[in-house]
């Protein structure tokens, strides 16, 4: 019992500041709709504040006041104002990526901002971290863990007497239960909701400047990883308690170290630590996603934006039909099969042109990088064709089912790993080996997705949030899969006679395989499959009705996108000659999604031309000076908040713009054609019905 | 029409928390029969429907299908055996056409997700499969909308996408929830003319859940009154209306 004390105790302040980053994301959660995922990116820009202002020879008491309270809520608001309040019904893909994409770019903004990065070590913002004050029984307490504790306590008095006693504290519990109907009781929740969005940045900036001590150098890094521990208390909390919440993120703290004193020392013990978040969101997902319908009122939301409506999802060839007016539904296949002429679609240019563009410019390229392009170009571009195949991977999850994985990165790294090993060990040529390797991270594709899929949208996107921290902790460390820090090496293929281990050879190999893997993509999405998945979108209670086994689909599907980026992970470890678990950590799923997500999920362009972006910007980072490579960061940022306006992707919305453009130029040249009329010309109706034949396909169909 | 028994549910009981939902209900429906299922709002009708179907699942009792038990069958599997219905609140697969519907219902009864078929034919319907779809949107007098995405229709256009989508597969029992909710007399009217084309065309059976007594009286052979939670009568549609106890029950007054 002693023992079990001496080892709870020192988990204590950190069980405190999980809470307190728990509260944070349930409060955001409930009161906007937003689960912010850029909470780990605020609580990092507070304590980079913090620590520069002490750095300055600012004092502590006063450096801390100016992040917690004036930092923290500064970057909050901005936030609110400028995105979250905007997305609060929209789709959990829409809600998610932009802030994925800020808890990549937030930091390296702020970075940029203080102007260099602090090189004295984090402070405690009571005492010395180190000291050791009082003894708690046989416990040491620390300056540090004692600054947590008071803290923390004060923080839990002054949120028990504002929820308790104050009016804007009762609005905010009622905001907190149902917004609806606060609102409909005539509370104006939209300020309430700013409040709530105040109170959440302070949780955050409290949980950066407490544990920041913690860490010899700040590191956004490290902040994510807190995080997770944050999301697991939210959870705990079904996402709508806020005590619950607290007692979550303070039992995790403690169950963490405890374990960790219980457990031998080694992989088992350092894995099953970070593990514990991936466990506990199995484990209590089910339950907060039937918490999300008690709200009376939850059916009430207004209806998703007629854009996002009209874009979600694949265009596969049936519901194609449904969003360009072209016939291209059973009525064409019908000719085809009886022999019939179908109806000629209108020209290649008109009908899509940014895809036609985009074939164009790659036939270009291709060309290129086998006649005069240099060698690290080249190498550049094969990256691209790599990264395209795992892009592909989330465009047949993402894109045809809407759901959503960050742990793509993960099957790619397994992919890879399984591959080099197999041509190390086993001496199995490195094509077979991504064959292998797709093979089995469809395998582990399945076992994941058995447990998770029959979560959906956000719940889904947090569990496998927690299995890619998992794999990174407890399965890439192992000597037999991706060997730790030292990584696994991944020769070139050669079939028979053919190497191609030279650049240009194995530039034409990765195209290949990246057209069999569009292949697959297109066949699944046109074919049944990706007619049922369509069907499934529409309403998943009438797709079960007539028969379709909407939970195996998703597994069917899960399992051939894990495969897909297993193969284009071994494609690029083959490229590199080498891999390391870094090179497929969890915040590379993030960053990939986002990216895709920005370009285009909806087809198998965007895939590719989100290849070409994504080794693009990692040149950029690579090559520029570093005060440019923030800028990077700052556009990243910037791009992930234009997509909340334009969530059918980049591609799409250029392809709609130019099409409107002919469309403009069309009707200008007929207008031209026809007689002289006179200013009657105008208005015997020709303009009207060519503008309303112009209007971009999303706002008609809304 | 009476024939072998095709539905058999016996003792299906369902208490939601204190609330008796469904008591020992018991109800045959024999191979193209046409049975009927009215009572009062409340009366347990809807619960006893999704019990059949597999979206809610009975504390207790049996439910033996073309005499095999499905109590325990996931929803799809009911579908696959022959059951298809239609939903109170319409659920059509936004964005897709009409035809798309019903070829969707049509691959999906034969069982199998099938991958290989889409990489090695591209997924496309079989001839087979078209003249399936061609006839039900014959039969429903939707083929000049066959290519019309679904958003785009009235409410009662909707309703016969639904039915149509329910009749793919060649179902031996059709469960319809409703179907007229929201419709004018007009478009009920046509869809009555349609349920009984349907029958005769195809012998398939149907439950039927519905308030728009023209429309029972047009289509059913037989008639089940639940009122809380229990069978409070059964027999021909005249007799049954005609029922002393019904009447207070259902309509609420002293006759």
């Amino acid at each position: 019992m002693t023992q079990f004390f001496n080892y709870a105790v020192p988990g204590v302040p950190f069980g405190c500041v999980f809470a307190l980053m728990a509260v944070g994301l349930v409060l955001t959660y409930k009161a906007s709709g937003v689960f912010n995922l850029a909470f780990g990116a605020q609580a990092f820009v507070s304590a980079l504040a913090y620590v520069s202002l002490i750095q300055d020879d600012w004092p502590r008491w006063a450096a801390g006041v100016i992040a917690v309270l004036v930092i923290g809520p500064f970057v909050g608001v901005i936030l609110d104002r400028l995105l979250f309040r905007r997305i609060r019904t929209a789709s959990p893909l829409v809600k998610l990526v932009p802030s994925l994409g800020l808890l990549v770019a937030l930091p390296q903004v702020a970075l940029i901002i203080a102007g260099s990065e602090p090189v004295i070590p984090p402070p405690a913002i009571l005492g010395n971290a180190q000291r050791v004050y009082v003894h708690l029984g046989p416990v040491p307490l620390s300056g540090l863990e004692l600054s947590i504790s008071v803290v923390t306590v004060v923080v839990v008095v002054a949120l028990v007497v504002l929820f308790r006693f104050t009016p804007v504290g009762l609005e905010m519990r009622a905001v907190v239960e149902s917004p609806r109907m606060t609102e409909l009781a005539g509370v104006n929740a939209g300020r309430v909701s700013a409040f709530a969005w105040i109170l959440s940045s302070v949780m955050a900036a409290l949980a950066g400047v407490l544990l920041a001590p913690l860490y010899s150098q700040l590191d956004p890094q490290n902040f994510t990883v807190l995080l997770v521990w944050g999301v697991a208390g939210a959870v705990i909390g079904r996402f709508s308690s806020l005590p619950l919440a607290f007692v979550g993120g303070l039992a995790l703290g403690v169950a963490q170290q405890v374990i960790a004193g219980y457990m031998p020392a080694g992989v088992i013990a350092n894995g099953l630590r970070p593990s514990l978040p991936f466990v506990v969101l199995l484990v209590f997902l089910p339950m907060a996603r039937q918490r999300q319908f008690d709200d009376p009122l939850s059916g009430c939301d207004p209806p998703s934006s007629a854009v996002e409506r009209a874009t979600s999802g694949y265009r596969s060839a049936s519901t194609f039909a449904a969003s360009d007016g072209t016939v291209r539904s059973v009525g064409l296949w019908h000719r085809r099969l009886v022999g019939g002429a179908g109806d000629r679609a209108p020209g290649l240019l008109t009908r899509r042109p940014t895809a036609t563009l985009a074939w164009a410019v790659a036939a270009l390229a291709v060309v290129s990088a086998l006649t005069w392009v240099p060698p690290d170009w080249l190498l550049t571009m094969t990256q691209g064709v790599a990264f395209a195949v795992i892009f592909l991977s989330l465009t047949l999850l993402t894109g045809m089912t809407g759901q959503i994985s960050l742990c793509q990165a993960t099957f790619a790294g397994i992919g890879g790993f399984m591959a080099g090993q197999l041509a190390n060990h086993v001496g199995l040529p490195v094509v077979m080996g991504m064959v292998a390797g797709g093979v089995l991270a469809a395998l582990l594709g399945v076992l994941v997705a058995i447990p998770t899929l029959r979560l959906a949208g956000l719940p889904l996107a947090l569990a496998t949030l927690a299995f890619a921290l998992l794999a990174d902790n407890i399965l890439f460390p192992n000597s037999w899969i991706g060997n730790g820090a030292g990584g696994v090496t991944v020769p070139r293929p050669s079939a028979g006679p053919v190497s191609f281990a030279a650049s240009k050879p194995f530039f034409v190999l990765s195209l290949v395989i990246l057209a069999a893997a569009a292949g697959v993509v297109k066949l699944v999405g046109d074919g049944t499959i990706g007619r049922y998945l369509s069907a499934v979108r529409g309403s998943e209670l009438a797709a079960n009705a007539v028969g379709i086994d909407v939970y195996r689909l998703r597994i069917l599907v899960f399992a051939l996108s894990a495969a897909l980026a297993g193969v284009g992970g071994a494609l690029y470890g083959s490229l590199e000659g080498s891999l390391s678990p870094d090179s497929f950590n969890y915040q590379i799923s993030a960053v990939l999604l986002v990216v895709v997500a920005i370009v285009g999920l909806r087809s198998i362009t965007g895939a590719v031309v989100a290849g070409v972006v994504y080794t693009t910007l990692q040149v950029a980072v690579t090559t520029l000076p570093s005060r440019f490579a923030g800028l990077v960061a700052v556009l990243f940022g910037l791009a992930t908040l234009s997509y909340t306006r334009h969530p059918e992707g980049f591609l799409d919305y250029l392809g709609a713009r130019v099409q409107n453009a002919i469309a403009h130029r069309r009707a200008g040249r007929l207008d031209a054609r026809r007689p002289t009329t006179g200013p009657g010309g105008g208005a015997d109706g020709v303009p009207v019905a060519i503008g309303g034949a112009v209007a971009p396909a999303g706002e008609v169909a809304g | 029409m009476s024939g072998d028994a095709l539905l058999v549910a016996s003792g299906v009981t369902k208490r939601f928390g204190g609330i008796m939902a469904l008591d020992h209900v018991d109800l045959t429906v024999d191979a193209g029969e046409a049975v009927g299922i009215v009572g009062p709002n409340g009366a347990g009708k809807t619960t006893f429907f999704n019990c059949l179907f597999g979206l809610v699942e009975p504390d207790d009792g049996t439910i033996v299908f073309a005499g095999r038990r499905i109590d325990r069958l996931p929803v799809w599997k009911r579908s696959r055996l022959g059951i298809g219905r239609t939903f109170q609140r319409m659920e059509l697969f936004e964005g897709m056409t009409v035809a798309d519907h019903l070829l969707v219902a049509e691959q999906a009864a034969s069982g199998t997700v099938r991958i290989w078929r889409d990489f090695l034919h591209r997924g496309g319907p079989t001839p087979t499969e078209l003249h399936h779809v061609e006839q039900v949107l014959d039969l429903l007098g939707l083929a000049d909308m066959a290519d019309r995405p679904v958003d785009t229709l009235d409410l009662g256009h909707g309703r016969l996408v639904e039915l149509g989508r329910a009749m793919m597969g060649t179902p031996r029992l059709l469960m319809l929830d409703e179907p007229s909710s929201g419709l004018d007399s007009g478009d009920t009217a046509r869809l009555a003319r349609i349920l009984a084309e349907t029958r005769r065309s195809t012998g398939v059976a149907v439950v039927l859940v519905e308030h728009d007594l023209a429309l029972v009286e047009s289509t059913v052979d037989r008639l089940v009154v639940l009122n809380f939670g229990k069978v409070l009568a059964t027999g021909g549609v005249s007799q049954v209306l005609g029922d002393p106890e019904v009447r207070r029950a259902y309509l609420g007054t002293t006759v």
